[in-house]
């Protein structure tokens, strides 16, 4: 097939796998390519209409972009897919994948309709105009305008591909009104060079090319020859009694019926989805192949289908995934009728037609992902002052945190021998009140709650049913009815639903409020926290697990005693609005006691010193508090709370896990390192959860799990010998805490 | 370009009847963010018949008027319907963040302060 064009073409060429050629005004990609003689993608029969996936090419670094649909323009560059294998896709340097955004940033519009009508064929537009005249907003959306749907999602929203952005639609209705595809030959020689469709044919036609000598048939041929290069000499169909007929040709133009154009249909089965016109239609399916590639996307022949149907995948929905017939990039445009014809022919069934799923064409990523964002993190409002201080930030538990200020053994010191801040806003915060609140929080939770007086605080597990832990936290009584909750960083959201749910369960008068986002929270610790503290105003200052209101630096805070640290610690919750005020003031006034701020990383050994646990990442969704050596905070002797069905059948079972507390010479082995059992086969028994080379003990201390009984009393690490040493690793009475 | 400027008010969770019967005191921008929770924006005080009920002064939002160019464009990053009715409440993730719609005479985006930063980062406002 070529074209000559000559007159029209001057100054237009497309660059096709580095050679360039000239094309004309108004040619598709693919026409500009068979006017040069050649084809757009790896041969078969092209239908010219997006229905196939035999023009797929890689278009200005775009893989699988349909020539036929898109517009030749000056200075493009195509690629034709290999023969075999998968296009070459563009890379990207992992060393710094963050350094720039890679592809372009695609904006969505999204609107809300009464109607979407795709398609504009004669029903589409009938059928629209009827919703349009009854009042309703409607949407007609036209592939050949640029305006492809992609995606019916339930709802049914319509994702739409234009060419410079998405759009999203929300419709009360949608009318899918496709149309009808043209049946692709399926025998051997269908993935020759030269095969076109009727439609494909006029449309060459009509776009001067010259189709040579080209041959019609109208009836399933028995089998297409071609040359070495791969192009078509000739096609065979069945002559008369049984005889073969060849039809010596340059082009064969295929005339074999009509399917639904149903991919779209095929994707949503909501009610709001209606299908009209051809894409509805019943159309007869055509003859059982027997022969040749029957899926051209997959490479699936019938041979394929016969051996997957022999295995047993005799249902359409397991024929498609075990031969992968209808997996490609038509998603069973092509090859669906033939398909349904195999089974009905061994089966006298009929199959309806298999799912279809986004995306109905190849999208880029950067269409996929258009206006989706990673998660939100927040920030506290000292965000800006750890950033003055020259904090790390990091991510954590849904928040920017701090992970150091760039000398974290100095944090630690401070903390242990002078006075330090931290910010632990980010902790959840919840305040529950109302007459029914002791009964829902003594169920809740495993520990005692009734008896914590006015003033004092209790920490607390929080366990699901099956008794594992889900967080953990402080219980304060701020008045016979009234408590605030406190709950982890990363714990906090499931937390408060969890207790919203139950209490709306059991029917409970409880009222919660999150306050979490409303109050921030300074730890102050150290030695020197109460000078500091009495400096601001706080002369007598909570004993330890105490709690009170009252200003300091003028800040009305509620005071926490209680310590994560290991040493004297008061957290001083108080109005986000007032927290850099605060902040300031603590750290002047502690100048003269070497204040200083300490980071998570400061804070995650100095808590592992203490052996306190961090949900999430020392437990498992499985850990119980056995398993954790915390059986203390749990009272049995209750007589109902969540998980405690679960935790007294437990008891009674031998359990082969356990979290231990080790110490090891040198420096500490990365967390995440396996345990293994010490000089022998290397089995590994656990793993690192925890770890950090204290600077004041001079060791390596871990904590992490074994797996295995019986448990052992000395393991490897990092290839190193560790032994199981009890926690707390420092100040096990807990004095300097209380101090 | 709009600003998310934090506000101060009251937050109030209390049963429903008690809320729908509460005296506000001062002009205030009213979202009802749950049958049992109200944010009173610019309220200093409130009447309220729940002896349980929680009342906190809260500084933990901010709020950014939105003038009808800018709604559209706001629009265009949120992925639910917004509310039609005068004074609706919307609330859902405004471009992948949780936010809230108040659809006033002028209407109004509520986001907690902690996700302020993000938010305007994202709607291209700074």
């Amino acid at each position: 097939m070529r074209g000559d064009g000559a007159t029209e073409s001057v100054g237009r060429r497309i660059v096709v796998d580095g050679r360039p050629i000239e094309f004309v005004e108004g040619d598709s990609v693919a026409i500009a390519i068979i006017r040069s003689g050649e084809v757009p993608g790896r041969g078969g029969a092209l239908c010219l209409a997006g229905d196939c996936g035999d023009c797929l090419a890689t278009v200005d670094g775009l893989a699988y972009v349909r020539t036929c649909q898109t517009l030749a323009r000056p200075g493009m560059s195509i690629e034709r897919h290999p023969a075999e294998g998968k296009p070459r896709l563009p890379t990207a340097d992992l060393a710094d994948i963050t350094s720039a955004p890679l592809g372009q940033e695609i904006p969505v519009r999204r609107a809300s309709v009464d109607v979407v009508v795709a398609g504009m064929g004669r029903s589409g537009a009938a059928d629209g105009n009827v919703e349009r005249d009854a009042g309703r907003s409607v949407v007609f959306l036209d592939a050949r305008a640029g305006e492809e749907v992609v995606a019916i999602y339930p709802g049914p929203a319509v994702i739409v591909r234009e060419p410079r952005r998405m759009v999203h639609l929300e419709a009360d209705r949608v009318i899918v009104a496709t149309g009808s595809a043209e049946i692709q030959p399926v025998c051997p020689g269908s993935e020759l060079a030269g095969i076109v469709t009727a439609s494909a044919a006029e449309h060459l036609v009509g776009a001067g090319v010259d189709l040579g000598r080209a041959v019609r048939i109208r009836t399933h041929p028995i089998r297409f020859e071609g040359d070495a290069t791969g192009r078509i000499t000739g096609v065979v169909i069945a002559g008369e009694g049984g005889s073969e007929v060849r039809l010596p040709c340059d082009t064969a133009i295929v005339d074999l019926g009509r399917a639904p154009r149903d991919v779209l249909a095929r994707m949503s089965r909501d009610e709001a989805v209606r299908v009209v016109g051809s894409a509805a239609d019943d159309h007869p399916l055509p003859p059982a192949p027997t022969g040749g590639v029957v899926c051209p996307c997959m490479g699936t022949t019938v041979d394929d289908l016969a051996t997957a149907w022999d295995k047993g995948y005799t249902e359409l929905e397991l024929l498609k995934r075990a031969s992968w017939a209808g997996l490609g990039p038509c998603q069973g445009g092509a090859c669906l009728p033939h398909v349904r014809a195999f089974i009905a022919a061994r089966t006298g069934i009929v199959p309806e037609p298999f799912t279809a799923r986004p995306a109905a064409r190849q999208i880029t990523l950067a269409e996929a992902a258009a206006d989706t964002t990673i998660d939100a993190f927040r920030r506290t409002p000292l965000h800006d002052e750890h950033l003055a201080l020259g904090a790390r930030m990091d991510r954590f538990g849904g928040w920017f945190r701090p992970w150091h200020y760039g000398d974290v053994v100095g944090e630690y010191w401070a903390v242990r021998q002078g006075v330090s801040i931290g910010d632990v806003s980010t902790l959840g915060k919840l305040i529950v009140s109302g007459p029914d609140v002791v009964e829902a929080l003594e169920r809740i939770y495993p520990c005692h709650v009734a008896d914590i007086k006015v003033g004092r605080s209790r920490y607390a597990l929080l366990l699901n049913e099956r008794g594992h832990l889900m967080d953990d936290g402080m219980i304060l009584r701020d008045a016979e009815t009234r408590f605030t909750l406190t709950f982890t960083s990363g714990g906090a959201a499931n937390a408060e639903m969890w207790i919203r749910d139950w209490v709306d369960t059991w029917g409970l008068r409880v009222h919660v409020m999150d306050r979490t986002v409303s109050l921030a929270a300074i730890n102050v610790t150290g030695p020197f926290a109460k000078e500091l503290l009495a400096r601001l105003g706080l002369v007598d200052p909570p004993r330890f697990l105490g709690h009170m209101r009252v200003d300091i630096a003028g800040v009305p805070c509620h005071v926490m005693r209680l310590s994560f640290t290991g040493e004297a610690a008061f957290e001083l919750h108080h109005p986000v609005d007032r927290s850099v005020e605060l902040w300031r003031a603590l750290l002047e006034r502690g100048h003269d006691l070497g204040i200083r701020a300490h980071g998570l990383q400061a804070l995650f050994g100095l808590r592992l010193e203490k052996g306190h646990v961090i949900v999430g990442m020392d437990t498992e969704l499985d850990t119980t508090p056995r398993r954790l050596g915390m059986d203390w905070a749990v009272r049995m002797e209750k007589p109902a709370f969540i998980g405690r069905q679960s935790l007294e059948r437990t008891a009674k079972l031998e359990d082969d896990r356990r979290w231990f507390g080790y110490a090891m010479d040198g420096e500490a082995p990365p967390e995440g390192s396996p345990i293994r059992v010490p000089g022998g086969d290397g089995e590994i028994v656990g793993n690192v959860t925890g770890s950090w080379t204290s600077p004041l003990l001079g060791k390596a201390l871990i904590l992490g799990w074994q797996r295995r009984r019986p448990f052992l009393d000395r393991v490897e690490i990092d290839g190193r010998e560790a032994s199981v040493t009890p926690t707390p690793f420092y100040d096990p009475e807990g004095l300097r805490a209380r101090a | 370009m709009p600003a998310l400027e934090p506000v101060r008010g009251l937050r109030v969770v209390a049963t429903a009847d008690a809320l729908d019967g509460a005296r506000w005191i001062g002009e205030i921008v009213l979202l009802r963010l749950a049958p049992d929770e109200a944010l009173a924006i610019d309220a200093t005080a409130v009447v309220i018949d729940d002896p349980d009920a929680i009342v906190e002064p809260e500084t933990g939002f901010s709020a950014a008027v939105l003038e009808p160019p800018e709604l559209g464009r706001v629009a265009d990053h949120v992925e639910w319907p917004l509310p039609t009715a005068t004074n609706a409440l919307g609330q859902g993730k405004v471009a992948g963040v949780p936010a809230r719609i108040l659809m006033s005479a002028v209407p109004v985006l509520v986001v907690q302060t902690a996700y302020a930063d993000e938010l305007e980062r994202r709607l291209g406002w700074r």
